[in-house]
């Protein structure tokens, strides 16, 4: 019994030595965790809004937490170019999150996935870019959809899941949409969509 | 025991990779580009040297019977440092190595070190078995991922170098080129020592 004791001391004063170096350690290097993090972000938002410019892309905030952001084509902000949103959902060892970037119309003209640990080789071929290509292939398949056709293959949808990552597939599908639809709640609606066939002539 | 053995041993007679066969996970998995190599073989050195200085030190104070949790919590230590460290000042190293970086902890050769060198021999001694046994690593990690990005991706450090005509080995970026680089090159360094016992 009396073993237990000192053997258990040791582990805890060897725990305790370990995570004070660590919480030292942890203080320098957060600051530039967190700058490298909003290059991240930053970084993404370019990739989401090709569209806008990057000098006048705003946050819209509510009680600290960041809802969308609304890039303008031109520093004059006048224009608006599209909206952006962080969509997050757990996927299979991760939350996925990524930068999406839609036009007025509720569009999506652009899809970055910043933060996943998913498993190498299967789910992280979310970020894959095939040999000779320049964007990862699976992110390709969103640009130019809307929110009610996005599901992937198993569901009936038109997004063609990653090969033996289905869940990591089936959950940035449906993070999107799910934020989408968030976006559009929070905006009163999209524009509707220009088609025109369906124009009528005011007059 | 000479000095010099101690801290040349891992570069061929006791390879970690090669010889000792240990470590095969990151090995197989962060081979498939230089850069990835160099940066997993420096980050493990890094452990392998600190964790091995660290229970060589304390090797008097351990009882015996939780020796394995306290190597274990030692080599966590430094692996978050590095992990910490990478994500601040390294990003994108840090993201192409990805969950290998905390699985350093479970890299045998490090515990393997710390169990069958450093918790037996004075400091110095165990932090140059690290460091050789750390560059030998780093070392069978480096020419495995030459062969694997030259044919594999047609360029080395991220630079092209083959010319426009060549038609990359896909396969040798991929996973089963990992197990055929490292089965080829332990077939060649067996074929080698062979050759000389005879």
């Amino acid at each position: 019994m009396k073993e237990i004791f000192k053997l258990g001391g040791i582990l805890l004063l060897v725990t305790a030595l370990a995570s004070g170096a660590l919480s030292m350690v942890n203080k320098i290097t957060k600051p530039k965790i967190e700058e490298q993090k909003r290059l991240v972000v930053e970084r993404a938002l370019i990739a989401a809004l090709p569209t806008a410019d990057p000098k006048a892309i705003e946050k819209v905030i509510e009680n600290d937490e960041i809802l969308y952001y609304i890039g303008y084509t031109t520093q004059e902000k006048t224009d608006i170019a599209g909206y952006a949103f962080v969509a997050k959902k757990a996927g299979y060892s991760s939350v996925i999150e990524t930068m999406v970037g839609v036009d007025t119309t509720g569009k999506i003209i652009g899809i970055k996935v910043m933060e996943e640990k998913e498993t190498p080789g299967l789910g992280t071929k979310i970020e894959e870019i095939k040999y000779g290509e320049s964007a990862p292939w699976f992110q390709l398949q969103f640009i130019n959809r809307y929110a009610g056709e996005l599901a992937v293959d198993k569901d009936n949808g038109p997004i063609r899941s990653i090969t033996g990552a289905t869940i990591s597939s089936r959950a940035v599908t449906n993070s999107i949409k799910e934020g989408l639809e968030q976006l559009e709640k929070r905006l009163g609606g999209f524009k509707k969509q220009a088609n025109p066939t369906q124009t009528e002539q005011v007059s | 025991m000479s000095m010099m053995s101690e801290f040349s041993k891992g570069f061929y007679k006791e390879n970690p990779v090669f010889k000792l066969v240990l470590g095969l996970c990151p090995t197989l998995a962060v081979s498939n580009s230089v850069q990835n190599a160099i940066g997993m073989g420096v980050a493990a050195t890094f452990v392998l040297i600190m964790s091995n200085v660290i229970v060589s030190l304390i090797r008097k104070g351990v009882p015996k019977k939780i020796r394995i949790p306290i190597y274990i919590v030692v080599i966590a230590t430094f692996v978050t440092i590095v992990d910490l460290v990478m994500a601040g000042f390294a990003p994108a190293l840090h993201k192409s190595l990805g969950i290998f970086v905390p699985l350093i902890v479970v890299n045998c050769i490090i515990l393997g070190r710390a169990e069958a060198f450093a918790g037996k021999n004075p400091v110095f001694y165990s932090f140059l078995d690290g460091l050789g046994m750390g560059l030998g690593f780093t070392f069978a990690l480096t020419i495995i991922s030459i062969v694997r990005e030259l044919l594999g991706n047609g360029s080395l450090w991220g630079v092209p170098l083959m010319p426009p005509s060549f038609e990359p080995v896909l396969l040798l970026i991929l996973p089963p080129g990992a197990f055929l680089t490292l089965g080829l090159f332990l077939g060649f360094f067996n074929w080698l020592d062979a050759k000389r016992d005879a």
